[in-house]
């Protein structure tokens, strides 16, 4: 073996030597990959800030489109006399089996809505069960807690109105034996709620310093507290919650028409809203289609698809000089007070001017109109639930009192328009008060169930469809049915 | 254009400087080569003046032209074929016949980490020359393979500079990365679109599991193995292949004319109790054609040039390529770069090292998506340009949201640039050792960026299209990958036995960035202004993601053959992932092994005349899938946009949990067994392939639906979830004879039987919809059950029409209208939903096949390559999605519903309805489509011509591609693809198209 091959072979063991070491000195931590891009989450909940945006998740999150958009409006307004689907006849007019009650378990955005709900009631569910164990301060900590409380209860309100039983989850599931569950009965959900909402009312501050506006008060707590209590019909708890809530500096905004405007949002009258803002620099967080998917279909600028569209019968509703009428239908052709023209070639006589944002607040590529916070709970339904549970209990005074405080704004300054009630009859006060819900709440997604609640539905959305026994609540979404193997039953008659 | 040509000029210049280097004048001496056994020509020979580096190459007829010294002799040589050496002695013609070294038994087939003689394959590897790829006119090298191997199905897309989508034995993976692994000279890749054809010298696909495991980690959904070329031997051979040709769509689809659009529109609003929108519809005529407005015949340019050559100890191989690519959408253009250089040297006796790098820059103007949705929907009533020159306003025929657009205006308005640079090659060392050890380290890497650029300007083209600030968007993405090899061979022969050992060891690091930005209000005076500072600081943001994953794996492999007769091949590999780091099997083992038989090498075959070669071969081998998401175990964070808060207008960063990650992730496994014979009749002329196959996935990586009420964001849960299996078989059969007079021809033909079936999930049979497109009004239109093919199509089965109300009355559908579709009440309840729906068809192809013919006669030559698929449905979601007053297809409007008895099988025009738009069998067509692939005509002008133009050979041709598809669908085009259980939905895909040619060829 001559010199030059020795070398040769020295460099090629060499070569070997070193790509192997190579391997086998690395081989652990080589293949021991951060994920990128992505926050483990074995290094979440650790500290106040990660509570903090954790918090924050859940009031995002009541933006999207399951919360605001298509399928809350199918579940929560589709059925009610008040709104139809509008649009243009063929664009998802799935929505019409809403209006006419033929919708069945596998009706597009009935399983949307579920989901929705359920995403919020997760987010909640794991700041309840994560947030608890960090160190931080314990005053801001029981607000928190108290704030996901206040979400989840809202969550399980809106599912509960909405399917009856419902899977009661309050905690993230441990492991996948704890996945699938049955639905919990009624009574039950409405317990966690009113736990829920006790709870978030005895630690949630009455209001915020600026730089925490939108975020979850007392008021809401025992405000949306009393609305659940009223679909349970315990008008002591009603009129107590109510009473309380009239103590803590609410008001009605003077004018009905400006108080859906951007620039008067959590305005005094606010109790609870859901923010939503355009972002210039951050269209993801501007996704808001509550507006979009409301806004003047065929207008000129384009400010939406058209749907959820007053209907004349909610037109018809209000009594000559009520300012409500102007302030809650957009009518084609009509110029807003911002100044701007609907026009004439809109495909739909009437829109939702609650959902309103005028046309120099749209910006190409964004979402119409995302800036517009959702009014959840308004103080003139503080007012009107008093009125209700105070006729019920035989407080006729306080009653009328409460309701006419709702009927003088809707004067708009005029004399002699909308009279006071003054009746004393219990059924006919009771009459009074159903009916200023209609007109005062009209188009904000209150008026559907809020006529199961009262008995009346077979009644009022009979001659569109709607079946006693059946249309109380919607089918449960047969996908989840099938994902359950059948521990998920359905609601009867679908 | 001017640029154009002064890139053909310098090509046409470096061209003509090589000749004066390349010719020293001698006698010429012609000739052609061909096959002592089959007696075909026998293209790509080397022909080399001996003892100098005078040489060239014979062409695709087997033809040779050489310039030589009258007393010198030329040498043959061709891999599988034994060297010959003939003195010339001034004939001016020398015709040559080789004998293969033992029939078949030299032809060699490039496999995993080496090359192994076709006869010992004991797998089914499939083998394309680089120039069976490179004469077509596709730019994208898997789309030329269509048609070309058994039970490889190729969907390809016809937008400029895509790439096609493969499938090889059906579809075996149904999460993360279901594409094939393609290696190029050692390198992995996902995607293969940067490579010029024309560098291609050859392709193998390695379709079986044993052939596979020895890439045991990626393997799973089949491995395309190509080698580029490399210098040879030999003088300087200078290449110039250029061609010049358009595309022109073939099957386009009749839209309603503007009179008829008119009609059913007004039908639309009759039927919606609205009033009429046209008063009189003959008013408008025809209208405007969309389609032919916006398509046009699109340019497309090709050139080559390669300079090949090398000595004893080093070789060479250069290439340029540029490819220019118009889209059949005006202002769609594409154009590739590539540059390639090879080199090898052999240092010293043992020692051999080189390298392969190649360069590609990738420049388009793109289109937007919408762009196919907004030509079928535009209407024709809107004229492109009002007389005084500004855009047609759907807005002034108050046609409504649905079709609010000019598309011509939409691509004036698009301004969308994309520019993709990549470099990649790799570096070798080889060493021998002793006598039979070779050792060789192999260092590849992979670097590439993309970017791209988009910009709004502020402008008003309809009351629709308009924008009140300008926008600029920025995007950038970045690979870096890199993989290291190692590999020790052993090879020997004793008296009868041969062997060869592989052992291996890999290390490969992938890892990917991009980043994104957007800024308002950005001016654009210049293309210097183009940047993001220029903008409004308040409306600038930035996302960024990124992904990395590591691999390392150890593999070895043992051939052995007893007298060439008896095979054995084994292979094991052991990989390991970062993705299953942490919860799962860390390391895969994914063993193999075939057997093989030789039977015309037994002493008892010697006598019989009827067999040329009869192999039986048998192979059982496991393979993986690591192209899963990475960390899949690892539970993170979750921080959309959409979980900001925002308080008091201000935006607050929402973070939370919204997962559920599996503790446990196993590798996916595919097992697959294969049984096969090759055999060759009639002196070789008739070779025939044929094999069973049997390709289980075993815990296939997927998500399971969880239930909704856990909250989490996606919806499911992944993990190894199910069994599924492709089963079928595979025929192929080749006849190549040479007729008396002259005539050279080869036929040959491939059919591909797969059957998909979902064997089993662990939840039982719990569907999994998918398929839920905008185009199908949300509503989902697959399905994948266990006992079912992977995503079949699901919905409801169309009885007819109502006629008229007595109908309805009678039917289960109470609040259908006349005109609606009849659904079947599969479960006999009395009322029709979502549990009537039943299977509608399988988009997964159950036949493919192609044909081929070549033929040679003088100096003509004539390919023909017809190609299709069978047994496969589409679902048609173009035609039923609707918003308002979209357009209709003329199909429709003359089989359309309107009025009792007018049709039992076409609905009314209200065709948007929710229950009308639902999936269901009217929307399924059959998409078996049969085509004439590739056509191509060429002409070797006479060498007593071309050399005096100091030319080796030149070929001129002509071809065409796509030239005629035969199907029954009635979209653009029977292929549409889409990821596994979203296959075959048509949601204007890019339409089907024919390339048309003209080339020339030139060996200086």
């Amino acid at each position: 073996m001559n010199y030059k091959n020795t070398y040769i072979q020295k460099i090629g063991m060499l070569t070997i030597c070193s790509s192997l070491l190579v391997m086998s000195a690395c081989k652990k931590s080589f293949l021991d990959v951060d994920p990128q891009a992505k926050q483990p989450a074995v290094t979440f909940w650790k500290t106040a800030d990660d509570a903090t945006a954790a918090v924050n998740s859940i009031y995002g999150n009541l933006r999207n489109w399951a919360n605001t958009a298509f399928p809350a409006l199918a579940i929560e307004s589709m059925g009610s006399d008040e709104a139809e689907k509008g649009s243009s006849p063929n664009d998802s007019s799935y929505m019409n089996e809403y209006d006419q009650f033929t919708a069945s378990s596998t009706t597009i955005q009935l399983n949307g809505f579920w989901e929705g709900q359920y995403q919020n009631i997760n987010l909640c569910n794991q700041v309840l069960d994560n947030v608890p164990a960090i160190s931080m301060d314990a005053n801001l900590k029981a607000r928190y807690l108290a704030e996901a409380k206040f979400v989840r209860a809202y969550s399980y309100f809106r599912l509960v109105r909405a399917f009856g039983d419902v899977p009661l989850r309050l905690n993230v599931p441990k492991d996948a034996s704890e996945f699938n569950i049955p639905r919990t009965p009624k009574a039950q959900v409405y317990a966690a709620i009113e736990k829920d909402l006790d709870e978030a009312a005895a630690v949630l501050p009455q209001s915020y310093p600026a730089a925490d506006l939108g975020r979850a008060t007392k008021g809401a707590a025992l405000a949306l507290h009393a609305k659940v209590a009223m679909y349970l019909k315990k008008w002591d708890q009603v009129l107590a919650l109510t009473n309380t809530v009239m103590t803590l500096g609410y008001n009605l905004f003077p004018n009905y028409e400006q108080s859906f405007r951007l620039n008067n949002e959590n305005n005094i009258e606010s109790i609870f809203e859901i923010q939503c803002e355009l972002l210039l620099n951050n269209k993801d967080a501007s996704n808001s289609q509550y507006s979009q998917v409301q806004g003047a279909r065929g207008n000129t600028p384009d400010t939406g698809w058209g749907f959820n569209v007053p209907t004349t019968a909610l037109e018809s509703a209000y009594e000559p000089g009520d300012v409500r009428r102007n302030a809650t239908i957009l009518y084609r052709g009509e110029t807003t007070p911002q100044g701007d023209a609907i026009s004439n070639t809109a495909d739909n006589p009437m829109y939702n001017q609650k959902a309103y944002v005028p046309f120099n607040k749209i910006v190409t590529s964004f979402n119409q109109g995302a800036d517009q916070n959702v009014r959840v709970m308004r103080y003139a339904e503080v007012l009107l639930m008093n009125a209700e549970a105070a006729n019920e209990l035989g407080n006729i005074t306080l009653a009328q009192s409460s309701l006419n405080k709702v009927r003088a704004r809707a004067r708009g300054g005029v004399a002699g328009v909308l009279p006071d009630v003054t009746t004393t009859d219990k059924d006919a006060l009771r009459q009074a008060i159903w009916k200023e819900r209609f007109v005062e709440l009209a188009m904000e997604s209150d008026r559907y169930f809020d006529v199961i609640r009262q008995g009346r539905a077979a009644t009022v959305f009979g001659p569109k469809g709607w079946k006693a026994g059946k249309n109380e609540v919607w089918p449960i979404p047969s996908q989840e049915i099938e994902k359950s193997a059948g521990t998920i039953i359905q609601n009867p008659g679908y | 254009m001017k640029r154009i040509f002064t890139r053909i000029s310098v090509l046409v210049g470096i061209c003509l400087l090589a000749i004066n280097v390349a010719f020293a004048q001698n006698i010429t001496v012609k000739g052609r080569v061909t096959d002592g056994g089959d007696k075909t020509t026998i293209p790509s020979v080397s022909v080399l003046v001996k003892g100098t580096q005078n040489g060239t190459q014979t062409d695709a007829n087997g033809a040779f032209s050489i310039s030589a010294p009258a007393n010198a002799t030329l040498v043959f040589t061709y891999l599988g074929y034994t060297t010959q050496e003939i003195a010339v002695n001034n004939q001016a013609t020398i015709n040559v016949v080789l004998q293969s070294s033992a029939q078949q038994l030299e032809q060699v087939v490039v496999v995993g980490y080496g090359t192994q003689r076709k006869i010992d394959v004991t797998g089914s590897v499939g083998s394309v020359k680089g120039e069976d790829i490179s004469k077509q006119a596709s730019t994208n090298a898997i789309s030329a393979l269509q048609g070309k191997v058994a039970g490889v199905s190729i969907t390809n897309n016809g937008a400029p500079g895509s790439s096609p989508q493969i499938t090889i034995r059906g579809t075996g993976t149904i999460y993360g990365n279901t594409g094939v692994l393609y290696i190029v000279d050692g390198v992995w890749y996902d995607d293969i679109s940067f490579l010029n054809p024309a560098d291609i010298e050859n392709l193998s696909i390695l379709k079986d599991a044993s052939s596979q495991s020895i890439y045991g980690i990626r393997a799973a959904n089949g491995v395309v193995l190509i080698t580029t070329k490399r210098g040879n031997k030999g003088q300087a051979v200078i290449s110039y292949n250029g061609s010049v040709g358009y595309k022109v769509v073939t099957n386009p689809i009749e839209m309603a004319n503007a009179t008829e659009y008119a009609t059913v529109i007004n039908e639309l609003s009759a039927s919606n109790g609205k009033p009429n929108l046209f008063a009189n519809p003959a008013s408008y005529g025809t209208g405007t054609n969309w389609y032919n407005q916006v398509f046009r015949n699109a340019l497309q340019t090709n050139h080559q040039l390669s300079v090949n050559g090398g000595t004893e100890k080093t070789n060479y191989n250069f290439s340029l390529g540029y490819t220019n690519e118009d889209g059949i959408v005006k202002t769609q253009n594409y154009q590739r770069y590539t540059a390639k250089l090879s080199n090898d040297f052999q240092i010293l006796k043992p020692l051999k090292i080189g390298y392969t790098v190649s360069g590609t820059a990738i420049k388009s103007k793109d289109i937007p998506g919408s762009i196919f949705r907004q030509l079928y929907a535009a209407g024709p009533v809107v004229p492109v340009y009002y007389a005084d020159g500004s855009y047609g306003d759907a807005n002034d025929f108050s046609l409504g949201g649905g079709n609010n657009f000019n598309p011509q205006a939409t691509i004036d308005f698009f301004n969308q640039k994309s520019l993709n640079y990549r470099i990649n090659g790799n570096v070798y060392a080889e060493l021998t050792i002793a006598k039979n050890f070779t050792f060789k380290t192999s260092l590849g890497g992979d670097f590439g960026q993309n970017e791209v650029r988009a910009y709004i300007p502020v402008y008003k083209a309809t009351q629709g299209q308009s924008s009140t600030q300008s926008q600029l968007d920025v995007k950038r993405d970045e690979t870096r990958n890199w993989i290291i090899e190692n590999t020790l061979t052993y090879k020997n022969t004793f008296g009868n036995h041969n062997l060869t050992v592989l052992a291996g060891q890999t290390a490969q690091r992938r890892k990917s960035y991009f980043v994104n930005a957007t800024a308002f209000d950005v001016p654009y005076s210049s293309e210097g202004d183009l940047y993001l500072t220029l903008g409004n600081a308040g409306t600038r943001s930035v996302t960024d993601g990124g992904a990395l994953t590591t691999y390392a794996s150890y593999f070895g492999r043992v051939n052995y053959s007893f007298k060439n007769r008896y095979l054995l091949n084994a292979t094991l590999r052991a990989d390991a992932a970062s993705q299953f780091f942490n919860g799962g099997d860390l390391w895969g083992y994914f063993p193999s092994v075939g057997a093989g038989w030789v039977i015309t090498q037994e002493e008892f075959m010697k006598d019989q005349t009827i067999f040329d070669n009869l192999k039986l071969k048998a192979s059982w081998g496991k393979v993986g899938n690591a192209g899963v998401p990475v960390n899949p175990t690892t539970l993170t964070i979750s921080q959309p946009g959409g979980y900001v808060a925002i308080f008091n207008g201000v935006a607050y960063t929402g973070k939370n949990v919204s997962s559920l990650v599996p503790s446990f992730l196993n590798w996916e496994r595919t097992t697959g067994t294969d049984i096969g014979f090759e055999a060759a009749f009639l002196k070789n002329r008739l070779n025939i392939e044929a094999g069973y196959y049997n390709k289980k996935t075993e815990q296939a990586i997927f998500g399971i639906p969880v239930l909704t009420s856990i909250g989490t964001s996606s919806g499911d849960l992944i993990g190894n979830q199910a069994d599924l299996r492709n089963r079928g078989f595979e025929f192929s059969a080749t006849w190549r004879d040479v007729s008396k007079a002259g005539l050279s021809y080869s036929i040959s033909g491939n059919l591909g039987y797969n059957k998909n079936k979902v064997l089993s999930v662990v939840t039982g049979r719990n569907p999994i919809y998918q398929g839920g497109t905008g185009l199908t009004n949300g509503g989902l239109s697959t399905r994948t059950i266990q006992g079912g093919a992977i995503g079949e199509f699901f919905g409801y089965q169309v009885a007819g029409i109502f006629q008229n109300a007595a109908e309805i009355a009678a039917s289960a559908q109470k609040g259908a209208k006349p005109g609606d579709f009849k659904y079947i009440d599969t479960d006999g309840n009395g009322v029709v939903d979502g549990n009537d729906r039943i299977v509608l068809g399988n988009p997964n192809p159950t036949y493919s096949y192609g044909l081929s013919a070549n033929l040679g006669y003088k100096n003509f030559d004539l390919t023909l390559d017809f190609q299709g698929v069978a047994g496969i449905d589409i679902y048609n979601a173009n035609i039923a999605s609707r918003f308002g007053n979209e357009n209709f297809t003329k199909d429709f409007y003359d089989n359309r519903w309107h009025g009792e008895g007018t049709s039992n099988t076409y609905p009314s025009v209200n065709l948007g309805t929710t229950a009308n738009s639902a999936p269901n069998s009217f929307y399924v067509e059959d998409g078996s489509y049969i085509r004439l692939r590739n056509v191509q005509l060429g002409y070797v002008l006479p060498s007593a011509l071309v050399n005096k133009w100091k030319m080796q050979r030149l070929r001129v041709f002509v071809d065409a591609q796509n030239p005629v598809t035969l199907f029954g669908y009635k979209g653009f085009t029977p292929e549409v693809g889409g990821t596994p259980m979203n296959a075959g939905i048509d949601s204007n895909v890019y339409p089907l198209q024919a390339t048309y040619r003209f080339g020339v060829q030139v060996t200086f």
